[in-house]
């Protein structure tokens, strides 16, 4: 089988002065759970909606299962499932009225999955749109990006408006989907979720790719909180002379510190005094992220 | 999971009767939407119809001093409302309605098909329905087909309540020349709407893809009415949509400006269709 998306150089230019996405060089395999993380404008939303043909590129390839985007859009997006970022649906319809339409227009004769998503999301099927609230009318879209089954989902922002509950409900169901093989492919501003679901991310900074790396390694490539315990007080400042230790506290027994690098030589320093406990923490994916987005802010500077 | 992947599996038959089923389906979705407006537009406007048919009867006994009173009005200003003879229904239904009605029952199809793709954008609407296996030409093929049924069923309503009325007041109109009169109206229509949506596909706001058409309705109509009140601007006329209008009602459709004007409409949606195939969708 094709990968499920493959980009070459893919750049969209709104013009001069608006950002796009520039020289985007990504890989999703098939049956992949792929989180694409950034801030507001950073090019997430211009990189999906490039990939089913709602903007041109301006320069570069994209495949879709190995469709080309330019000429086979129309092919691309009836194997995919797509939740836009913003998004509106007609005020006069029932979400029953949009999925029996859609329905119509992919060719599905049978809305049972439709409704048993519905219902384990909580959505409101029979209320005009308009009398629905934004985390409803996101259950609707939802629902309409799944309820095919299709190979590829691509969600931009899927829990953005959704109660906790309903958030657990929506990855368990990722889960579902990818145990049945399917990919899947989101953005999304909540970090905990992505760490939980996904099995690599890419992080888009300025329009451009900085990162795509399993999750695990992105984390395990990244810091780690350390908090030392010894037998009598100790002078932090050896410690802050190693390099990669950031953010040093000491507090008599207790020193803490933020581990970048040189693991060995912090442990070899350590073991020079009697050690009573030592903390070795993983960061969060978010911690991650964050410290990614002011190291390279720093960088800029 | 039954995927299908692989583009062998899809034949050229099969693609072809997806692509039937997506524009079928739009369609009867967008006729099925637009149902409200079609009896909301087929009973205003068959009812100020039917108000005229009525109102024969009033003037019917006084016709001869009516057209009397008429040969005191310009000739030029009786021309260009289609005044020649009050006593006949078929010329005074024109005169008081028919002559008339594409300037307000355009805006049906205009208001309709603008809201396509710029009102769509405007809206948020277009990346939920796009993200369907669903051509952009079908988006704009569809929408005017859609439009083109829904006017057809607005007509019915009108004719309907004309003939109706006709016969409950005991004045002479066939139903025939109604009919005749209903449809006429259906090129005119079209084919501004057909403007709206080229400029709906053409730019972003859906304010632009009405005033154009608009401007271009009321310019128009205004050529073709003062270009038969003045002879310095009768040369111009033939430059309006509205010269080849007519009056259906009294001598029957002209089917060859009927067949010129819809496949000129057919062509703008053509072009509409070439104008959003490349062009991005903004949300």
């Amino acid at each position: 089988m094709s990968v499920a998306i493959e980009t070459e150089g893919l750049t969209k230019r709104y013009g001069r002065k608006a950002r796009g996405i520039e020289d985007v060089n990504l890989i999703v395999a098939p049956g992949e759970v792929f989180g694409f993380l950034g801030p507001n404008g950073a090019g997430k939303t211009t990189t999906i909606r490039t990939l089913l043909g709602f903007l041109r590129p301006t320069e570069g390839k994209a495949r879709v299962f190995g469709l080309d985007i330019r000429r086979e859009s129309v092919e691309i997006r009836a194997r995919v499932g797509n939740l836009p970022g913003e998004f509106a649906l007609e005020d006069r319809m029932t979400g029953e009225g949009l999925l029996k339409f859609f329905a119509r227009l992919r060719g599905v004769k049978d809305l049972g999955y439709a409704h048993e998503l519905s219902e384990r999301l909580g959505a409101e099927l029979h209320r005009p749109m308009r009398r629905l609230s934004r985390g409803n009318k996101q259950k609707i879209g939802l629902v309409q990006a799944m309820f095919h089954r299709p190979p590829l989902l691509i969600l931009d922002e899927p829990t953005g408006g959704l109660d906790p509950l309903v958030q657990e409900e929506f990855l368990d169901i990722i889960e579902e989907v990818k145990a049945e093989g399917r990919t899947v492919f989101f953005s999304s501003h909540n970090l905990a979720e992505v760490e939980r679901v996904c099995d690599r991310v890419g992080i888009i900074r300025g329009g451009k790719l900085a990162a795509v790396e399993t999750t695990e390694t992105l984390i395990d490539k990244s810091f780690r909180h350390v908090v030392l315990t010894f037998a009598e007080d100790i002078d932090p400042k050896p410690f802050g002379a190693l390099s990669g230790v950031r953010d040093l506290r000491g507090d008599g027994k207790r020193i803490s510190f933020t581990l970048y690098d040189d693991l060995d030589e912090m442990v070899k320093l350590a073991a020079r005094h009697r050690l009573v406990n030592m903390e070795y923490e993983r960061p969060s994916l978010e911690e991650v992220f964050l410290t990614y987005y002011e190291r390279e802010n720093g960088d800029e500077r | 999971m039954s995927v299908v992947l692989d583009r062998g599996e899809t034949g050229e038959h099969a693609a072809r009767k997806a692509l039937r089923g997506t524009l079928f389906a739009l369609v009867s979705h967008t006729v099925r939407m637009q149902s409200r407006g079609v009896i909301i537009w087929g009973a205003a406007l068959g009812l100020y119809s039917a108000a005229m048919v009525a109102s024969f009867t009033a003037i019917e006994g006084s016709a001869d001093q009516l057209n009397q009173l008429m040969q005191a009005y310009p000739k030029g200003m009786l021309e260009a409302f289609g005044v020649t003879d009050l006593g006949n229904p078929a010329n005074y239904l024109h005169s008081q309605f028919f002559g008339l009605a594409p300037l307000a029952l355009s805006f049906f199809s205009i208001l309709a098909l603008a809201s396509v793709i710029a009102g769509a954008e405007e809206r948020g609407t277009i990346d939920v329905l796009l993200g369907n296996p669903l051509p952009r030409w079908q988006l704009v093929a569809g929408n005017f087909i859609a439009v083109a049924l829904s006017l057809l069923e607005i007509c019915a309503i009108v004719g309907l309540l004309t003939w109706g009325t006709a016969v409950l007041v005991d004045v002479e109109l066939s139903l025939r020349h109604i009919a005749e009169a209903v449809l006429n109206l259906l090129p005119l229509c079209i084919m501004f709407g057909a403007v709206a949506l080229l400029c709906s596909a053409l730019f972003h706001r859906r304010g632009l893809a009405i005033a154009i058409p608009a401007f271009l309705l009321f310019g128009m109509y205004l050529t073709d009415t003062i270009g038969r009140a003045s002879e310095d601007l009768e040369d111009w006329r033939p430059a309006s949509v509205f010269y080849y209008y007519g009056s259906a009602i009294e001598n029957g459709i002209d089917w060859t400006h009927f067949g010129s004007i819809t496949l000129i409409a057919i062509a703008v949606v053509f072009l509409s269709a070439l104008a959003f195939r490349r062009r991005d969708i903004y949300t």
